[in-house]
């Protein structure tokens, strides 16, 4: 299904991750809801609105990095790399 | 002491000199330019707010405004984005608030000699965007980087979060025009010519027009520094088991000579802590990760990537464990733009509350960290002791040189205060710990800001002894520049340049 | 540009000479407070340099910024209704402001409570409308709006309900069915081209649909000047149109409509609101990937495309636009990324061309230069409302910029335009 439907929109329950963090979507956590009774009250947040705002945040971030950079390095591949004993590293040499 | 009256023949004047479109005494033009964000007295707001808001569109009409408010003797508050953490921008006197935001222009972009002139109004990720497609950056880089301005960022003398590799705003203006007190225009640099960095001729007046919190003038146009676009970013951020070993680690890190290092963050535990609350990099975390180094650096392929390899071995040796590509690159990403959210906020029983970020600033050696983390951590467990609505959000030091990340450090402690219930009292209480912050700071040979300013109320009493004979030429040169005190007055303790008459 | 029009200290002043009603304000502080402190707290601003409208007027009482912190002035009797009604209306709803604030980017879905500026610039306009303050165009707007059950648009055909159908003209499209074809008002009346290459392309593709008995304005644009009784009584005819014909799910092609139907709707309707609301542009999407709908006819054009505010920023949508821009045989398309078109805006949203036609022209001006500036013919829009103003600044361009719905373009790449073979819009 393409379209929007009301009834679909409904999160599911929340699974406990911590003290006093839940988590409703994979790798999406939320505030224990318990701790928003007294002072601030927590929105009706149907569930394209948290796939909206996560999507937007990742992006986001890719921007930033592509705004300051053309590339971004990965340190787990740089250690990868370190770790392979037969190579040389950039300066030429071994590695003891 | 200046009158504070704005009459209607002032405005009649004003809207003369700006324009109709361009001068507004309606209520919600001043109530809306009276803070910034924090740490503001949210229950004195009525006290702070501007009889009169201009927003000038050339250098010439704010050389008018300010001879104007020479000759009616009124206070000018300069604006530009509001965003600074010390209250600059706050008209603690009320008068013409002279809002910078509507020259905003880009005047001249030069690829050969390397310089940008712009106008104050102008942001910075803003300028960025239009200059990408030459392949130049002005890298100045503060939490505020999509929103704060360059005219802001001379006022207050900014610190950049890649400032290890490329300098801060001091470092990164070439040359820039300024209204002075009484109204003339005049440029400033290391020395003359508008795009020269270094010079021995003459006062070096930059720096003195820098960083004065609009006491000494209005600036009206910048030329900046433009470095290559980097081909290249590598950031890796390194967990610790105690605060000891990150703490050493910083320094190996951050002493290593590495000419493409930007950047070296230290995360205290109550830092940790408070990530933990909500940050989705830090939740998975297991018990083992109590503090945290951040690294990140910049340049050329050719450079970067031999360097970071370098860079993760030594944060390994110190005692590092690399954390992983998600939350290096993601977490530093974030960094450009990372000033806390309210909802950090909570109560002694775990309940979420909108807190303000106050984040207190200082200067110090990385010898002192240690102590000054202890002493800091104390100070605001007592404040928060006696009022609740006061929070420890946790502490960072950043390499805090130029060109050299090592040997100091912006050492900030950052403090959640639920404003809704802020009243004379627990400000007072707050005053007194931002004064507290600040000594330990000095007793231990740092400074009191590093980025912010140290003007706002608490902390300011500390600038003479921060100063020493120094403050004695600070109201020289402000009498001197300003005889009627007309210039952002009630700021620094500079009102006392004018008490004593001829004595000065 | 002007800033904003007024220079001294008097307040708007309600018509009938009454101050604003201190309990309606009371009430609405209480609802807003904790929002507004939720930014009032932080002011990091990051929503200034992404608000089309500040762009241009820099003038910070038209800053989310101010928005939320007047909520807090108005708490403590700083600022009133009558203050700061005129500052609302400095505002497209285009939902940048929000999304870009960290409270929503980083920490929204945490905490399930988000900055809401849209919601809170519609609920302070509705608080001017309730003291008696209306700002004149718009009260017209909805006046028409009201009298003739279509939003009073200045185009071809005379708006009335005897004309809503107009444009359908010779295709051969019944009235009811189970899935509806929604035409908003500016395309019912003046981009007449986009609600006939839509049909088409169902018709096309095999998708049966129907029109409205009686369609009415979707009510979108009363409830965003804050006339909130208007918006319902709309929302409420079209609701019981789509269910007396047994309807199930209705598709549109504005995303003004996409947003009254799936956000104002459900707040009006609740849990028996059980419609499908299908995004054209996700159907059209989804029939290319299917064969249902073959691209066979080259469009030899340089374009780029404008992401529509309602849904690049307010729904999270730019991926199908550019999976059926890619889809079209012979288009050059240089694309600038969603998240720089942040930013971006045709300034035609919530009435702001309706108050301030300055700002609108301006913000479309600057729109079109951006384009420009990356050496295209053509600017391709999914958002009707913001083609005439784009439209507008385009043609006056010495190097003029065209300006096309994307489903005109896709109509005529898949050979079933109005008029093959011409690939100006039908105007």
């Amino acid at each position: 299904m393409i379209g929007f439907r009301l009834s679909a929109q409904q999160p599911p329950e929340p699974e406990r991750v911590n003290d006093t963090v839940v988590k409703r979507f994979d790798h999406v956590y939320e505030v224990d809801p318990a701790l928003m009774q007294e002072h601030v009250r927590q929105h009706e947040f149907p569930a394209w609105e948290t796939k909206r705002i996560v999507d937007g945040r990742w992006d986001h971030l890719d921007w930033m990095h592509a705004h300051w950079a053309d590339r971004v390095l990965s340190g787990e591949e740089l250690l990868a790399e370190s770790a392979q004993p037969d190579q040389l590293d950039d300066e030429g040499v071994r590695p003891e | 002491m200046t009158a504070t009256m704005v009459t209607d023949p002032v405005i009649n004047e004003l809207v003369q000199i700006c324009g109709t479109d361009h001068v507004f005494a309606d209520r919600s033009a001043r109530v809306n330019r009276a803070r910034v964000p924090a740490p503001f007295p949210v229950h004195r707001w009525a006290d702070l707010i501007p009889d009169v808001v201009v927003l000038p569109t050339s250098p010439e009409q704010i050389a008018e405004v300010v001879k104007l408010a020479n000759r009616h003797r009124i206070p000018v508050v300069p604006r530009a984005g509001g965003t600074g953490l010390t209250d600059g921008a706050v008209p603690l006197r009320h008068g013409i608030l002279v809002d910078v935001k509507l020259m905003n222009e880009i005047l001249e972009i030069d690829l050969e000699d390397r310089a940008v002139t712009v106008q104050p109004g102008i942001n910075m990720l803003k300028l960025n965007e239009e200059l990408r497609p030459h392949g130049v950056i002005y890298p100045d880089d503060p939490a505020s980087y999509p929103c704060s301005l360059v005219g802001g960022r001379i006022g207050t003398s900014g610190w950049s979060l890649i400032g290890g590799r490329y300098g801060h705003t001091r470092d990164l203006v070439i040359s820039f025009e300024l209204v002075l007190p009484t109204g003339e225009l005049i440029r400033v640099g290391d020395g003359g010519g508008r795009k020269v960095r270094k010079s021995s001729s003459g006062y070096q007046l930059k720096h003195l027009f820098m960083g004065h919190q609009g006491t000494l003038g209005i600036v009206t146009e910048a030329t900046l520094e433009l470095v290559p676009r980097p081909e290249t970013e590598f950031a890796a951020f390194f967990s610790y088991p105690d605060y000891e070993t990150a703490w050493r680690s910083t320094a190996a890190l951050a002493r290593s000579g590495l000419a493409t290092l930007a950047g070296v963050v230290l995360f205290d535990e109550w830092k940790l802590a408070y990530l933990r609350r909500d940050d989705e990099a830090y939740i998975p975390q297991p018990d083992s990760v109590r503090c945290v180094v951040a690294t990140a650096m910049y340049g050329t392929t050719d450079e970067v990537r031999p360097a970071a390899k370098r860079l993760l071995r030594i944060g390994q040796e110190s005692g590092g464990n690399y954390l992983g590509d998600e939350i290096s690159q993601g977490d530093w990403a974030s960094r450009h733009d990372r000033y806390a959210t309210p909802l950090h906020g909570r109560l002694r029983d775990g309940q979420v509350v909108p807190m303000s970020w106050h984040c207190e600033d200082a200067s110090i050696n990385w010898t002192a960290l240690p102590q000054v983390r202890r002493e800091w951590h104390d100070i605001v467990a007592q404040l928060a002791d006696r009022y609740p609505i006061f929070d420890d959000w946790g502490m960072f030091a950043y390499t805090n040189g130029a060109f050299k990340p090592w040997g100091d450090y912006l050492t900030e402690i950052d403090v959640g205060i639920w404003e809704q219930e802020l009243d004379d009292e627990s400000w007072a209480a707050w005053v007194d710990a931002k004064r507290d912050i600040a000594a330990v700071a000095l007793a231990h040979g740092g400074s009191i800001s590093a980025c912010h300013g140290s003007c706002r109320e608490g902390e300011v009493d500390l600038v003479p002894q921060e100063m020493g004979g120094g403050f004695e030429v600070m109201k020289k040169v402000k009498r001197a520049l300003d005889p009627n005190n007309i210039m952002n007055p009630g700021k620094y303790l500079l009102d006392q340049a004018y008490e004593g008459g001829d004595r000065l | 540009m002007p800033s904003t029009e007024r220079t001294d200290g008097t307040a708007q002043v309600p018509a009938d000479g009454s101050r604003g009603d201190g309990e309606a304000t009371a009430e609405f502080v209480e609802q807003w407070r904790n929002a507004a402190y939720n930014c009032y707290s932080s002011g990091h601003k990051f929503c200034r340099e992404v608000c089309p409208v500040m762009q241009v007027t820099r003038n910070e009482v038209h800053t989310p910024t101010a928005f939320h912190a007047n909520v807090v002035a108005m708490e403590k009797g700083l600022l009133s209704i009558e203050d700061v009604a005129r500052d609302y209306v400095h505002c497209t709803q285009c939902g940048a402001c929000e999304l870009r604030c960290p409270n929503t980017l980083f920490t929204g879905d945490f905490y399930r409570f988000r900055t809401r500026t849209v919601q809170l610039v519609r609920a302070m306009r509705a608080l001017a409308v309730d003291s008696g303050i209306h700002q004149p165009n718009w009260q017209r707007w909805v006046e028409e709006t009201t009298r003739q059950k279509s939003e009073p648009v200045l185009g071809e055909v005379p708006v009335s309900q005897e004309n809503v159908r107009n444009w359908a003209d010779g295709l051969d499209i019944a009235v009811g069915g189970e899935t509806i074809l929604f035409c908003d008002c500016e395309g019912a009346f003046h981009r007449t081209s986009v609600p006939r290459a839509a049909a088409r392309i169902l018709q096309h593709a095999g998708v049966e649909f129907g029109l409205m008995r009686e369609q009415w304005c979707c009510g979108g644009p009363a409830a965003e000047m804050g006339y909130v009784d208007r918006a319902r009584e709309f929302a409420q005819h079209n609701v019981d149109d789509w269910r007396a014909v047994g309807a199930k799910r209705v598709i549109v092609f504005d995303p003004h409509d996409y947003i009254s139907f799936t956000e104002d709707y459900p707040s009006y309707f609740g849990d028996d609101y059980d419609v499908e609301i299908v995004l054209m542009v996700d159907l059209v999407a989804e029939l290319i990937r299917d064969g249902k709908l073959a691209l066979t006819q080259p469009v030899e054009r340089v374009v780029t495309y404008h992401d529509a505010c309602r849904l690049n920023k307010r729904k999270g949508i730019h991926e199908t636009p550019r999976e059926v821009l890619r889809a079209i045989p012979g288009l050059t398309f240089k694309d600038v990324d969603h998240v720089t078109q942040w930013s971006y805006c045709s300034g035609a949203g919530a009435g702001l061309g309706i108050e301030r036609p300055d700002l609108t022209a301006e913000i479309s001006r600057r729109r079109v230069e951006r384009a420009a500036g990356l050496g295209i013919d053509t600017l391709v829009s999914a958002c009707v409302w913001s083609e005439r103003p784009l439209s507008e600044q385009g043609g006056m361009r010495d190097d003029p910029v065209e300006v096309m719905d994307l489903l005109e373009l896709v109509a005529h790449a898949a050979g079933i335009d109005d008029d093959t073979g011409r690939s100006e819009p039908a105007r």
